[in-house]
């Protein structure tokens, strides 16, 4: 039953570490920028849901559909005015600017919301199900069920609309996608937008689950990192395979040899994945 | 034409060296005011910045009140107080720099320690050096001072003496408690905590079913939990920081765990542990090393438990916790320890301290040969009504024991 449990658990963590990973891998994949601006995006995310819900009694669900124009806006106005300057200078410089937009960010979310950390707790409370005494927490097969929602909403963007055709032309070819009239800086900027929208939904979602701080930015940010690695860059799928290969090896792992060792197993997976198959689980080779 | 320009600057550039010298003037005369300074490195950016501020409250209320009754009276002249903050960005190898810095360049008179057993530990090594009487508030591992250091004192108890009544009670209030889980965060304070549990629980005859670390910056404990529930312990003790334990709590209550004791150590003792957790802290014990609750007639600064309780109030508009008590009592020994020795000579406040024998606002303090207090008798508690009530010592019992969380 443990076994069954422990799986169970995996899967939908696995769910949620796609939610988080997947704005991150699309920016990474597009805009080859890694976006270390991309955790503090999701805690933003996260104090939206809670101040939303303390302060104006909106649910969780309902910030759902605020939260994405606002951080689209955001994501699409920082890459048209600041990144777009520096996109194609080596990666370090866009790096290092992604850097300081996120000290900048994470130092301001310090400032009005202070190092307090906050709960969303909803009342009546989610509680959980359980069937044959396996137990699955409502509010994470809720955000689980979202996540899914946005990661199929967004592989339909990518594969049916003229917009989500004209991101991945960018992906694959940026000069041969110029040539075709692609408008490539505002591709850019709606690229980063939906990334940023794709985090502050994540963090709406995370901020039933997790307690929410700004300290938690970087854990975030390194499971996005882990998960684009593990999955492949870029791709919808991957970052659902890359999510839930991560939550099982940390959750068999932590079984079997005991939670301090989980992290180091996931990055001695990580390692091993760059050095045998630096492409992910379902990247394709040859595309930047 | 060009002349009368000329004229213009020089006038210009006169009257703003007449400025600066001016500033330069007046900023001599301030330092020549007469202040003692204390040096507190401090984790204010990083990961342990929650824990900074709270420290920093209790270091800034008490140099308020110092200097509100007119500073440290040192051999009938008074002194003001002056705190110099650095950060090491949680640290531990910056700790040991800036608290160096802070001696060398910055002419600090006295130090309080780096955050916590580990950083305070590593910068001691300095203060020792250069002969700096230290006041680590927040330190209680034993291996902190069994390094023979002279100039090192603190003001937490070690570790077994929140762990030992904690058992002793749980002992007899509840005898069906057989098997205990612990859960500790792979960090030098919350570890050594959970090992002084296993020895307590071992010494009471409570079988230890269950003994594990988890990582630093831990985001799921989901696998964790299930091995813990299905092990059936009566007893789950978890250790960590409030952002762990408002984790692991709640998902606790997702995989529907019941235990008849679930002890958490270190975040109950914080108001914001309560708010975050809501109904879920129902019940939840922990022990802590100074609660408001207590009532010492103190001899220092603040003078009554409550005084100083109502001061802080007034100053931050929130409950204080032992944390930002600590760090006030720091402040208040120093200045009891300086105007004792009615001198600044490092060599006398030291020896003050290493006699002293005083009760304060957070109890009695006395410090053993190795410099670690031994006198206070840290309370045990547990959340009731959304509210902390005082289990142990007798003296300050709030309330009776209760059995069971869900």
């Amino acid at each position: 039953m443990l076994a069954v449990q422990v799986l169970v658990n995996a899967l939908v963590l696995g769910c949620l570490y796609a939610c988080i990973a997947i704005g991150f891998s699309l920016v990474w994949g597009v805009l080859n920028v890694i976006n270390l601006i991309h955790g503090s995006f999701i805690v933003l995310g996260a104090y939206l849901a809670w101040g939303a819900y303390q302060w104006l009694g909106i649910s969780p669900w309902y910030a759902l559909v605020i939260a994405a124009p606002l951080f689209f806006a955001f994501g699409y106005l920082l890459q048209r005015l600041l990144l777009n300057r520096v996109i194609s200078a080596p990666v370090l410089v866009t790096l290092t600017l992604t850097f300081g937009l996120d000290l900048i960010l994470n130092n301001a979310m310090i400032y009005y919301f202070k190092a307090d950390y906050r709960k969303l707790t909803l009342s009546p409370p989610t509680g959980s199900i359980s069937l044959f005494d396996v137990v699955v927490p409502v509010d994470r097969l809720i955000a689980t069920a979202s996540a899914l929602a946005l990661t199929g909403l967004l592989y339909l963007l990518l594969r049916r609309s003229k917009v989500g055709r004209a991101i991945v032309a960018v992906r694959l070819d940026r000069d041969a996608a110029v040539l075709m009239g692609v408008d490539v800086k505002s591709i850019y900027a709606i690229a980063f937008g939906l990334g940023a929208a794709l985090a502050g939904c994540a963090g709406v979602l995370m901020a039933l689950i997790f307690p929410i701080s700004t300290l938690t930015s970087s854990a975030y940010l390194g499971k996005a990192f882990v998960v684009c690695v593990l999955g492949g860059l870029g791709s919808v799928s991957g970052a659902l395979a890359g999510g839930l290969l991560l939550a099982l090896v940390e959750g068999i792992g932590s079984t079997l040899i005991g939670p301090a060792h989980a992290t180091t197993l996931s990055f001695v997976l990580l390692i091993i994945f760059l050095v045998v198959r630096p492409q992910g689980l379902l990247g394709r080779k040859g595309f930047e | 034409m060009v002349q009368s320009r000329l004229a213009r600057y020089a006038r210009i550039s006169g009257s703003l060296l007449l400025a600066v010298a001016g500033l330069a003037v007046s900023a001599s005369l301030a330092s020549a005011e007469d202040v003692i300074r204390f040096g507190a490195p401090l984790p204010i950016t990083g990961p342990l910045a929650p824990e900074a501020v709270k420290q920093q409250q209790g270091y800034d209320l008490w140099a308020e009140q110092a200097n509100k009754a007119g500073g440290i009276t040192v051999g009938g002249k008074k002194y003001k107080v002056e705190i110099v903050y650095a950060d090491y960005q949680s640290n531990t190898p910056r700790a040991v720099q800036t608290t160096e810095q802070m001696i060398t360049q910055d002419n600090v008179n006295f130090l309080f320690g780096a955050f916590g057993s580990g950083a305070a530990k590593a910068a001691s090594t300095i203060s020792e050096k250069y002969k700096v009487p230290t006041l680590a508030a927040t330190a209680s591992s034993s291996q902190v001072y069994d390094q023979g250091y002279k100039y090192l004192f603190g003001t937490f108890t070690p570790n077994d003496t929140l762990t030992t009544p904690l058992t002793q009670i749980i002992k007899a209030k509840a005898p069906e408690v057989r098997k205990v889980a612990i859960l500790a965060r792979n960090d030098l304070f919350p570890l050594a905590i959970a090992q002084e549990m296993e020895k307590s629980a071992k010494a009471n005859g409570i079988e230890v079913t269950y003994f594990e670390k988890y990582a630093i910056n831990t985001l799921d404990h989901s696998a964790t939990l299930s091995q813990i529930k299905s092990l059936a312990p009566q007893w789950i003790f978890v250790t960590g920081y409030t952002n762990d334990l408002l984790l692991i709590r709640k998902q606790m209550v997702d995989q529907q765990m019941r235990a008849a004791v679930v002890t958490m150590i270190a975040g109950p003792a914080y108001q914001e542990f309560i708010d975050a957790a809501g109904q879920s802290a129902e019940n939840i014990s922990s022990a802590s090393w100074w609660h408001p609750a207590e009532q010492y007639a103190g001899k220092d600064v603040f003078g009554q438990t409550s005084n100083f309780v109502k001061l802080f109030r007034a100053k931050y508009n929130s409950d204080p916790d032992y944390g930002q008590a600590s760090a006030a009592l720091c402040g208040a020994l120093f200045q009891l320890a300086i105007e004792k020795a009615g001198s600044l000579d490092r060599e006398k406040v030291r020896d003050e301290l290493a006699k002293m024998d005083v009760v304060t606002f957070f109890g009695p303090v006395k410090f053993g040969a190795n410099g670690q207090i031994n006198s206070l008798e840290p309370p045990v508690f547990q959340i009731q009504n959304a509210k902390p009530v005082v289990l142990f010592p007798d003296a300050i019992k709030q309330g009776e024991f209760k059995l069971g969380v869900n």
